[in-house]
């Protein structure tokens, strides 16, 4: 029953990772009634642990890593990733700065890259519902019985900010 | 001494746009303190400006300080650039450097108003605002090609010419908006259940909007007469029929109405730079490297946006320093949320407008 109603109303999550608020503009106009993303029954949600969809815009500054990987885990399973904007995607103009690494995919798995400064509305409707598909396909692979295909394995996605801090030392130059 | 309570707001939270982390100390409803804690966004573009670009092409590297004021970040560090490297933009250049200024004031507004709407509970309100916003939008991508991030100033001039079925277009979608503008006016006016969310509060009396420097909107809305656009006469904001807009009240109520008829008066003068804009070249060359310093400022729709250059005949220069609204409005923001009820935030905060990227940069 859960399945066919996070089909038809993923809720999503914006995080704002360090972004210049161009794509964020965008976002919310794309769910104003001219684009009207709402159509397809999302709804823009603050609060994690009721969200399918994270759309994270901006190249992930040195302080705010720690709380996107933070909101990433507190979301339950399925969930889908959207990087929204170049910067997103592979740092774009901020790629070289001292308190920006590369792109958002160093921390958590990004499903679908929006490209463009800043995405259009319709480039991240194209994006979100891209995502949809992808949101069903992973929440059928969840229902799959796996330890009787023998597919269990470690994946190496952070569950909590301490194994991060294990894995990723803080570099400071 | 009564105990008191402490509740985070932020980094992230649904009534905020941009991760900014606010402490707020209360007592049993009443807010008694507030600490903030901005660095959420910071990028260190001013390092990256001296170390990684070169001064031309900074103002497409300034732009991404922020997507809502992004045309005011790259025009005030074109106007400080010329000012040492002597370029004389003509008078062409101006008026439409002037358009794109006003009309992303219009879309700020608009944003800000449909945010402070929907912090106060009215989504039907939120919505409406954010569709006729896509009226400006659509003139912005008509004359510039792009949305949001369009790199229309350069150095010397600007980047597009503008072209008679644009100004036909344009006319015909401002004349679109001012009654839409003119409903939303009434709604603010005369609702009764929004007036009790903005009356009253998140109020700032004349003395403390100047002693505790706030700027823009805020300091209109309680009286304070600051505006660039009236200080300065590099651009000539006088011929085109500009007027300082001011407001008594000093609360959400009087900042909305500052917005509102900051709005209605940008329309008039898009009208009339419309109607005269001169003839001539839209950009001149650009020769030499620059070597000495300057400072601009300018009006950006939530207040005095101020750069400092320094170069030393190198490609690369010496020192940028941007100093931006919201950052100098922090103490006046404090001042404004102590003695408040703590259920009244988020409108207060939207209210003010914070513009997050542009204070951490």
């Amino acid at each position: 029953m859960f399945e066919k109603f996070r089909k038809k109303s993923p809720w999503i999550l914006h995080y704002n990772a360090g972004s210049c608020n161009g794509c964020d503009i965008e976002i919310l106009a794309s769910l104003a009634p001219k684009y009207d993303l709402e159509r397809f029954g999302i709804i823009n949600t603050g609060n994690p642990k009721q969200s399918d969809i994270l759309l994270v815009t901006g190249p992930v500054t040195l302080k705010s890593r720690e709380r996107l990987v933070e909101l990433y885990s507190q979301m339950p399973e399925p969930k889908v990733v959207v990087a929204i904007g170049v910067c997103t995607c592979t740092g774009g103009v901020f790629r070289k700065m001292y308190n920006v690494k590369a792109g958002v995919d160093r921390y958590v798995p990004v499903d679908v890259y929006v490209p463009g400064c800043a995405s259009s509305p319709d480039q991240i409707i194209d994006g979100v519902v891209q995502a949809l598909a992808i949101l069903e396909e992973k929440s059928k692979d969840i229902e799959k019985p796996k330890r009787l295909f023998g597919e269990l394995t470690n994946n190496s996605i952070f569950t909590n900010r301490r194994e991060m801090a294990k894995k990723i030392k803080h570099e400071k130059n | 001494m009564k105990k008191t309570i402490n509740i985070p707001y932020g980094s992230q939270h649904i009534a905020l746009l941009e991760p900014v982390r606010f402490q707020f100390e209360t007592q049993n409803e009443k807010i008694v303190g507030v600490k903030a804690d901005i660095g959420y966004v910071h990028r260190g573009i001013e390092k990256a400006c001296t170390s990684t670009f070169e001064y031309k092409q900074i103002p497409s590297v300034v732009a991404r300080v922020c997507g809502l004021c992004a045309i005011t970040h790259s025009l005030t560090y074109v106007m400080a650039v010329e000012q040492i490297i002597d370029v004389n933009v003509s008078e062409k250049a101006k008026y439409l450097r002037m358009l794109m200024v006003e009309l992303d004031r219009i879309h700020s507004h608009m944003l800000c108003l449909s945010h402070t709407a929907e912090n106060a509970g009215y989504e039907a309100l939120f919505m409406q605002i954010m569709a006729d916003r896509e009226i400006i939008m659509d003139i912005q991508e008509a004359i510039s090609g792009n949305r949001v991030q369009f790199d229309f100033v350069c150095i010397g001039g600007v980047n597009r010419d503008i072209t008679d079925e644009i100004v036909k277009f344009i006319i015909k979608s401002l004349n679109e908006l001012q009654p839409k503008i003119e409903d939303i006016f009434d709604m603010f006016e005369n609702n009764w259940s929004l007036s009790l969310k903005y009356k009253g509060i998140g109020a700032i009396t004349k003395e403390n909007a100047s002693i505790y420097n706030a700027l823009g909107p805020l300091a209109r809305a309680a009286g304070l007469e600051t505006d660039v656009r009236a200080e300065s006469d590099y651009y000539p904001y006088e011929k085109i029929g500009y007027k300082m807009i001011l407001e008594q009240t000093g609360d959400i109520y009087g900042r909305n109405r500052v917005r509102l008829r900051e709005i209605l008066s940008s329309i008039d003068m898009i009208k009339n730079i419309l109607c005269d804009i001169p003839e001539g070249n839209i950009i001149e060359k650009v020769k030499g490297k620059p070597n000495g310093e300057s400072v601009a400022r300018l009006e950006a729709p939530r207040g005095e946006i101020f750069y400092y250059l320094k170069g030393v005949k190198q490609a690369m220069l010496d020192r940028v320093r941007t100093k931006t609204p919201t950052f100098s409005g922090i103490p006046a923001m404090v001042e404004i949320f102590k003695g408040q009820e703590y259920g009244d935030v988020p409108a207060i905060l939207a209210s003010f407008d914070p513009c997050m990227s542009c204070t951490a940069k």
